[in-house]
């Protein structure tokens, strides 16, 4: 059998000595995509920066693997370049870096630690041009500051654009597909489909069902009040979208 | 102590004046005028309002010598040169000219760059304007117009065009006795005119020394002057610097303050926005590390109507090193349609840097647009965490945002290669970026 990509085993994370997760159990193996639902406040967020390493939040329980080992000692940088990657619920504003020095630098610090040469220049333009289409970006936009007065849906295709050009093996995208349009949402997927792989994985958090027409989950999981309260198929995010939480919350209770 | 502290300069300005015995009257009297000034004003201290935040203890506890010329390579000067911009370039060592690693091209009609001392006898516009237009209140101005040995003159004749940079260098070399040298620029930008100066202030060796420099820029009606005043002192150099700026009716003047280096800097910029419709902008760097003190001082006063200014004044201060910043707007009355803004940042790299800032505002005109706002802090930890996020190491997250920080000065600086010059530096100073500018 083979390992899972990501193992996450009874973690529990505490903010500024508030617990916010009470035990989050999650498998996914590498090929799969996975959806991860639930209310506002739930903790959602808080699991997927404990996962990419926010120093901020403290596990103070579990443990989390990744292709078999507990990854909780490493540095984020580490955690990226062996290929974890996170686009951001609110993608952060750099003024004065513009996209592309930043890409490349960050393209080259994983190529790096790699044992991989680093891009030129002009190679990394070439990879610039192709992504860019994938996702399509406005090339003006990558010459500017790194988000500074994107719009909101500029932010999130730009952290679909950096999933593209930096290819990760786990994408953990947070609410990517929240505030988006149509279009714009479609584009996300697409890219997302289009990167769909058997070495890859996808950890999807999102409110809305409507993203989960366009990139079809292999399990959709509830987060309640820092625990994962029902796991099921894609129909579940169906589900959920007709009834809402409440009765999750009541069969929660009850179990 | 202040009489003591006086005595000394007194002595230096007897030494200083035997050495120049063949000066025009009208300058023996002008020092002698400047040196009652400073005798009777006395080096301010922190009891002084302007100066709370500067200590010159260091400066009043020392005897100072004239300093006097001393050699330095071509190869010692290579690494202060800027690529692009030195065409033309005067250089000065220890406050005296540097004939042989100065290069003055021939140069269009109606244009003069020479070291003051080449002109005194000869150029009566030299001497209407020298030291007609730095304050002669202030005790280090007048303590300058004193011990001067030389210095750059610049004048552009009306409707005159000139693109290529003027790099103007002083040097500061060590010395056996701590020295005082006094650099001294004069810039004159006839009617309509266009000038590009850089004033380097680098030092080699880093024996204790004072350099007290004055720089006067006017800028006639419609002329237009951009200005950058980069300074790389050794850690020895008290720097005192004063730049006055003269704007005419509807004339452009941009002048930068870079600070790179210096034991202890304090940069007064007063820019009189003379005529109607005089543009000024002001804007300053600082890099502060061990125990560095810089202190920007500016004082922008709208005289007549319709005049605009900005300053943007930054500072990263790492380490034990200090900065300080203090804006004064002033508005006087009938200067209406003014439209001034003041920018101050500080990134504070370390828990033992200290910033202080004062922005000021005296208004006494209605219809005036004036906006201030100055902040202090941190590197923003969730940038720091993105970049982090997608590979960057912490070290390297941390450099290119103080970069990012830094830059944003350097990138109103409109001389192409000194604004290319400088990136670099940043670059290099926040090592560990790619080449090219982020
Ligand atoms: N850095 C922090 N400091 C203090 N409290 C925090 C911090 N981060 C999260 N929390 C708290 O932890 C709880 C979970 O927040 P989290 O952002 O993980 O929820 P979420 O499920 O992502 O919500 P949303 O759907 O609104 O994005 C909330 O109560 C939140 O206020
Ligand atoms: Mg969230």
């Amino acid at each position: 059998m083979t390992e899972p990509l990501l193992e996450i085993k009874d973690l529990h994370v505490s903010v500024e000595g508030t617990e916010i997760l009470h035990g989050v159990n999650l498998t996914v193996n590498a090929g799969e995509v996975h959806a991860i639902m639930g209310t506002n406040g739930s903790g959602k967020s808080t699991l997927t920066k404990v996962i990419a390493g926010h120093p901020d939040y403290e596990v103070t329980k579990g443990d989390v693997l990744y292709n078999g080992k507990s990854i909780l000692e490493d540095e984020p940088e580490d955690r990226a370049c062996a290929g974890i990657f996170l686009a951001f619920q609110y993608p952060v504003e750099v003024p004065g870096v513009s996209n592309m020095y930043f890409l490349r630098s960050a393209l080259n610090a994983q190529r790096k630690s790699r044992g991989e040469a680093e891009l030129s220049g002009a190679e990394f333009l070439d990879l610039v041009k192709e992504k860019a289409k994938l996702v399509d970006i406005d090339q003006g936009l990558l010459n500017r500051s790194v988000n500074e007065g994107f719009s909101g849906g500029e932010k999130k295709r730009n952290e679909i654009f950096q999933l593209a050009v930096l290819a990760p093996t786990l994408a953990i995208l947070d609410e990517t597909d929240s505030g988006l349009d149509i279009d714009a949402l479609k584009t996300v997927a697409s890219g997302v489909n289009s990167m769909r792989d058997p070495e890859r994985a996808f950890l999807l958090v999102t409110h809305y069902q409507r993203l989960l027409n366009y990139i079809e989950p292999d399990r959709v999981h509830v987060l309640l009040d820092g625990r994962i309260a029902k796991s099921g198929g894609k129909e579940l995010a169906l589900q959920l979208e007709d009834k809402g939480y409440a009765w999750i919350e009541e069969e929660a209770a009850t179990a | 102590m202040t009489t003591r502290t006086q005595n000394r300069f007194a002595h230096t300005y007897t030494l200083l004046r035997k050495a120049l015995p063949d000066e025009p009257g009208w300058l023996s009297e002008l020092r002698d005028e400047a040196f009652e000034n400073f005798k009777a004003l006395g080096l301010p201290t922190v009891k002084h309002e302007e100066w709370r935040w500067t200590n010159l203890k260091r400066i009043a506890d020392t005897d100072f010598v004239p300093a006097e010329l001393a050699e330095v390579s071509e190869a010692q000067l290579a690494k202060y040169l800027i690529e692009d911009a030195d065409e033309i370039r005067l250089v000065f060592v220890n406050g005296h000219f540097a004939d042989k690693l100065s290069k003055l091209p021939t140069i269009p009609d109606g244009l003069v760059i020479e070291p003051i001392s080449r002109v005194l006898g000869s150029d009566e516009g030299l001497q209407v304007k020298l030291g007609r237009f730095a304050e002669p209140t202030q005790p280090f101005t007048a303590l300058n117009t004193a011990l001067f040995t030389d210095g750059a003159y610049i004048r552009a004749g009306n409707s005159l065009t000139i693109q290529t940079p003027i790099h103007v260098l002083y040097v500061s070399t060590d010395s056996d006795a701590p020295a005082v040298s006094s650099p001294r620029t004069l810039v004159l930008a006839g009617e309509s005119s266009e000038l590009r100066v850089i004033e380097s202030f680098v030092g080699h060796g880093n024996s204790p020394r004072l350099v007290n420099s004055v720089t006067e820029i006017v800028a006639k009606g419609n002329a237009a002057v951009r200005h950058v005043k980069l300074l790389r002192e050794s850690d020895g150099t008290s720097h005192l610097g004063w730049t006055e700026l003269n704007v005419e009716r509807d004339a452009n003047v941009s002048s930068h303050s870079i600070n790179l280096d210096a034991g202890l800097a304090r940069n007064d910029v007063h820019a009189v926005l003379a005529a109607e419709g005089a543009n000024c902008s002001l804007n300053g760097l600082v890099l502060g590390r061990d125990r560095q003190h810089f202190d920007n001082h500016i004082v922008v006063d709208h005289v007549r109507p319709h005049g605009t200014s900005s300053q943007l004044y930054r500072a990263v201060v790492d380490d034990k090193s200090r900065s300080v910043f203090a804006g004064k707007v002033i508005v006087r009355q009938g200067a209406h349609g003014t439209d001034a803004q003041q920018q101050n940042n500080n990134l504070l790299l370390s828990n033992d840097a200290k910033v202080d800032t004062k922005p000021q505002l005296e208004i006494y005109t209605d219809d005036v647009k004036c906006s201030h706002g100055a902040t202090s802090g941190q590197l923003n930890p969730e940038a720091i965490f993105f970049l982090r996020c997608r590979g960057l190491d912490e070290t390297h997250a941390r450099n290119l945002l103080t970069y990012a920080f830094a830059n944003n000065v350097i990138e109103h600086i409109k001389i192409d290669p000194v604004r290319l010059a400088l990136e670099k530096l940043l670059t290099e100073r926040f090592a560990g970026l790619l080449g090219g500018s982020p």
